[in-house]
């Protein structure tokens, strides 16, 4: 079997402690919340980091409550938590699907909210041994001397963004809490993410996911729609985030988000706009998936054929829509 | 001795030998065993697929290490099998990505990674060859010839032509291939996850140049096979031979699933070819089939897949003039091998296609098509087999379709997004044609106080060879089951009873055994174990095979009777697709197999489920993507094999038609499950009005293929 290589461990109980070791350890020091990301990814040697900080003994990561009216969700929360927990699955149907979407069970009760929010990008050329890394000479993403093998002429690394929970969050307009030891800051899930497979986070390495934070579920509805070739355990190679506010029957707003085709989350912005001020029906569907095929510009780096996965974009959208009627 | 009717365990789902030692835990798998002064090995491969080693750079500190390559072989560099033609370590030409080159051995693993990342081999790359059909090596033809191919087209009415294509596929045992070699008294002693004990035995014979007695090979417990430890594991205990050889220390090599799955062998992808003539109301007057297989870069089993696959390739169809061409061929891939089924799933897949386009062309429905020609007793097989009384392909035709309601489905399903196919098949039990004649199998069964042991090479790898054997002798007997014992697989106690391939363990090596307790109860006479033990000390009879009388066969003209007997299958599979993304999901499989008896029938039905989902995987998901000569998803995160949510609910119902010549009247059950549910899925989305031809039908290639319409 694969081996993980050696590293130092610690598992502070406090988000501070956390933050100050994982501040000494520099480049060298990782997070690890549920490990379902980064252990494997240490077996094939993708991420060698020689100081691990744990988080599961910090138990205000786990908390879940109410705060003006927004669900504060702890980010060491695991994901069959979320999955389960009877609010999250009366008032924000659409994440708990999402989340119900994730892997397997198994998974679900080893990952966490807080680490599928910060999943490193996939890629095929990536998400492999060390050995047959070492056969084609490595990629950009651990090697910054060398190509991106799916595209040679990219300046930048393509590994594409995979993280179910992302983009009914950004849809819904979740927002995240860092902390860097005394300091808090609360940004946007959105505003988390860069378009670049290497560095895919804005957030500083040292800055902790303490909390993801639901807006007040009134006025609105979201859905998840996620393509994958099997009943379970794959990741989303297509996937759309949508959420809607209405009023009188009317759409006010609407946000539609598209992961697993680009190296971030990609907000739809003209569709969005079709969508506003008609009632949510089947021709503005039509109109809100007629106008997500130009942004979806998935590579050939996960499965599925990328052409495939283009021309499925529609048709996501039309029915991540279409749940919200 | 003696048992009562109600004691009796043939047909009886007794508890598993080796179940208890199984689900505790208990049992020892070769990577929970260590030995004293244990190393772990290795293995460093190629990184090109074809070219010459030019320069080997180790750039790190040799102390502590046993590094190894061809040189270091004692005998001769070759992995024994068919052919001499693969080498244990290339010597200065590489044929293949993952080609084995250089061993490293080490006390610590952690040690032994940082060395291979160390290792730096230079080529002289050349063009690698991955197209067979452009091909300038083929390993075998052959060439099958019934009647007069130009009568039978000009007998016909229509000529129904097409091309059907199959893809690799991983075995995908749970316990990837891993071996232990410790070398003692003067030899080497082989502890691995196999099937065959006696293949790597002779391959380690010729590998270090040791005499029989020198070499021992045991079998541990094995966590699946599928053909997939048929051949290879003949490799890595080289490997580890070698390595302990130089080293005089244990050693330990034991896979991870990506180097499981990049270096070993997979099944044989091809091209069938195939025209018919048939008259306007269906009868088949001519079949001409041209198979091509994808050997890879080295014989292994190569040619004995093309065997299998050209003789089942006109599927369970009578035809008096039938021309069979087959070539396996060699490419610049990790060598293609052994893989339940052997060649059959790949043909039949194309048989049963072509016959439902047969149907689509003239305008008839298929079930009548497939009962017209259907194979009947006394019919003759392409290979001018007559065959006998066992013969259930209209039954089980009759039974799945009755079953399943597969005409009221049909009906009911047209114009909808649900399909139905169905898909008749056959598969021969144990070798080919003179094959078991010339492997002359041997079994033992030894007297003990309590009862009596079983000692054979047959292995248990998960399909229930101890149970079932040791339920046949005790019936012999007339002894309860458990007071029948299985010796394990180990080659320095138990006599060569041939591979555990070829549905042969039951059939040919559970009726040598069966003879050997009829003769145990002769010479018992009546008395009990211990009393005919305290007068004469032991008693071990030994059998060998004997085949029925009258079987023949000539391997030249490649005519006579290809099987002792052949199993009967019939599947029928209905499926949904999604309207927007084309993803067909089977929904329930009507599985219908003729093996001639249960000897247990939870276990048989257990074959036949499993091999019926590892088919769904062949038909809609499981796709090896070759780059370069390499597997590019060699994990399990991107090599799709159906989960249980991809499973469709399998009815399983077993016919029993006895075989004169099988334990109990039984046949093999292993491989023929697989045969099936492949063309059954593809000819339900056919159903759909999708013009498929090839698997796996991935929703791309459905979304590519023309409508049905269309394409007539």
């Amino acid at each position: 079997m694969m081996r993980l290589p050696k590293f130092r461990y610690y598992s502070p109980r406090t988000i501070a402690d956390a933050v100050a070791i994982r501040s000494d350890a520099g480049p060298e020091g990782a997070y690890v919340a549920g490990g379902t990301d980064l252990y494997p990814n240490m077996k094939r040697r993708q991420q060698t980091p020689k100081v691990v900080v744990g988080l599961s003994r910090i138990s205000e990561l786990s908390r879940i409550g109410e705060q003006n009216g927004r669900l504060v969700l702890g980010a060491g929360l695991l994901l069959s938590n979320v999955e389960n927990d009877p609010r999250v699955r009366a008032e924000y149907p659409g994440l708990a699907h999402a989340v119900s979407e994730i892997s397997t069970p198994p998974l679900r009760n080893m990952g966490t909210i807080g680490g599928n929010l910060l999943l490193d990008t996939r890629c095929n050329y990536y998400d492999q041994n060390y050995e047959w890394r070492k056969a084609i000479d490595f990629c950009m993403k651990t090697d910054r001397q060398q190509i991106c093998w799916v595209a040679p002429g990219s300046p930048k690394c393509l590994a594409v963004q995979s993280a179910d929970t992302v983009p009914v969050l950004i849809a819904m307009g979740a927002r995240a809490v860092l902390s860097s030891g005394r300091e808090e800051r609360e940004v946007a899930v959105e505003d988390l993410y860069r378009n670049d497979g290497i560095d895919y986070l804005r957030k500083r390495p040292e800055e902790l996911l303490t909390e993801v934070v639901l807006p007040a579920a009134n006025g609105w509805r979201a859905s998840y729609r996620k393509l994958r070739r099997r009943g379970a355990f794959d990741f989303p190679v297509l996937s759309v985030g949508a959420a809607v506010w209405r009023e009188d029957g009317k759409v006010t707003s609407a946000r539609l988000v598209l992961g697993g085709v680009a190296s971030a989350p990609v907000r739809l912005s003209a569709a969005e706009a079709v969508l506003a001020g008609r009632p949510l029906d089947k021709e503005s569907i039509e109109a809100a998936a007629a106008a997500a095929a130009g942004p979806s510009r998935p590579m050939d780096n996960t499965d599925f054929s990328f052409l495939w996965r283009k021309e499925m974009t529609a048709k996501f959208v039309r029915s991540a829509l279409a749940d919200l009627v | 001795m003696g048992a009562t009717e109600k004691s009796r365990a043939v047909g009886r789902n007794v508890p598993r030998k080796e179940g208890l030692d199984k689900v505790t835990g208990a049992a020892k798998y070769v990577d929970d065993l260590t030995f004293p002064g244990m190393l772990h090995g290795r293995t460093i491969r190629s990184t090109i697929a074809a070219g010459e080693i030019e320069n080997i750079h180790l750039g790190f500190a040799r102390k502590g290490f046993t590094i190894a390559d061809c040189r270091d072989v004692p005998g001769r560099n070759v992995v024994a099998l068919i052919e001499l033609d693969q080498p244990c370590l290339a010597e200065r030409r590489v044929r293949h990505f993952a080609e084995p080159i250089l061993l490293l051995a080490h006390e610590d693993r952690e040690r032994l990674l940082e060395a291979e990342s160390l290792v730096a081999i230079d080529y002289r790359e050349e063009t690698p060859i991955y197209d067979p059909e452009k091909s300038d090596h083929c390993f075998k033809e052959i060439r099958i010839e019934k009647g007069d191919l130009a009568r039978g087209f000009a007998e016909a009415d229509v000529v129904v032509e097409g091309e059907y294509r199959v893809g690799l596929q991983e075995q995908l045992y749970i316990e990837p291939n891993g071996v232990i070699a410790v070398p003692e008294n003067g030899g080497i002693t082989v502890y691995g996850s196999l099937q065959c004990p006696y293949y790597v035995h002779r391959a380690l014979r010729v590998l270090l140049g040791l005499s029989d007695d020198k070499v021992r090979v045991v079998q541990t417990e094995t966590g699946g096979g599928f053909g997939g430890k048929e051949e290879y594991p003949s490799m890595i205990a080289g490997h580890a031979a070698i390595l302990a050889w130089k080293s005089r220390r244990p050693v330990k090599l034991v896979y991870d699933r990506v180097e499981d799955m990049v270096a070993t062998t997979k099944r044989h992808p091809g091209v069938i070819r195939h025209s018919t003539g048939v008259t306007r109301d269906g009868t088949l007057t001519a079949i001409k089939i041209d198979v091509l297989l994808d050997g890879g870069a080295y014989m292994t089993l190569s040619p004995v897949v093309l065997s299998r696959g050209v003789i089942h390739a006109t599927g369970p169809y009578r035809c008096d003039h039938v021309r069979i061409q087959g070539r396996v061929v060699a490419t610049n891939t990790p060598p293609n091998g052994a893989f339940r089924g052997f060649g059959a799933p790949q043909t039949q897949f194309a048989a049963e296609v072509h016959m439902e386009r047969i149907a689509e062309t003239l305008g008839i429905d298929s079930v009548r098509l497939r009962e017209k020609n259907a194979f009947r007793p006394g019919d003759t097989t392409s290979t001018g087999q007559k065959l006998g009384r066992d013969t259930s392909a209209l039954r089980v035709l009759r039974e799945a379709v009755s079953r399943s309601d597969f005409r009221a489905k049909r009906r009911a399903y047209r114009g909808t997004n649900r399909g139905i196919g169905l898909a008749l098949f056959f598969h021969g039990s144990g070798f080919t044609g003179g094959g078991e004649v010339k492997l002359a199998s041997k079994a033992s069964l030894e007297l003990t106080e309590t009862g009596a042991r079983i000692l054979v090479a047959s292995t248990e790898i998960g399909q229930g060879t101890r149970t079932m054997h040791a339920q046949i002798v005790a019936d012999t007997l007339g002894i309860p089951y458990d007071a029948v014992e299985v010796a394990a697989a180990d080659t320095a106690r138990v006599p060569d009873s041939g591979p555990t391939v070829a549905s042969r363990t039951c059939m040919v090596v559970g009726k040598i055994l069966e003879r050997c307790a009829q003769e145990m109860r002769r010479e018992l006479g009546g008395r009990s174990a211990q009393d005919y033990l305290a007068e004469r000390g032991s008693l071990v009879v030994t059998k060998e095979y004997s085949g029925p009388d009258g079987l023949y066969w000539d391997d030249e003209t490649y005519r006579g009777d290809a099987y002792g007997a052949f199993g009967w299958g019939c599947d029928v599979i209905e499926v949904e697709r999604d309207p927007e993304t084309w993803q067909i999901r089977p929904t329930r499989v009507t599985a219908v197999c003729e093996i001639g008896k249960a000897i247990h029938p939870v276990l048989a039905r257990g074959q036949i489920e499993g091999g019926t989902a590892q088919a769904v995987g062949y038909a809609l998901l499981e796709e090896v993507a070759m780059r370069d000569g390499r597997m590019a998803n060699a994990q399990l995160t991107n090599y799709l094999v159906p989960t249980t949510l991809d499973t469709p609910e399998i009815d399983v119902t077993i016919l029993e038609n006895p075989y004169e010549h099988g334990p109990f009247g039984a046949k093999g059950v292993g491989e023929m499950p697989i045969d099936g549910p492949a063309p059954a899925i593809v000819n339900a989305i056919r159903s759909l009005g999708v013009d498929v031809r090839s698997i796996p039908a991935t929703p791309e290639r459905i979304l590519e293929a023309p409508s049905l319409s269309a394409s007539r």
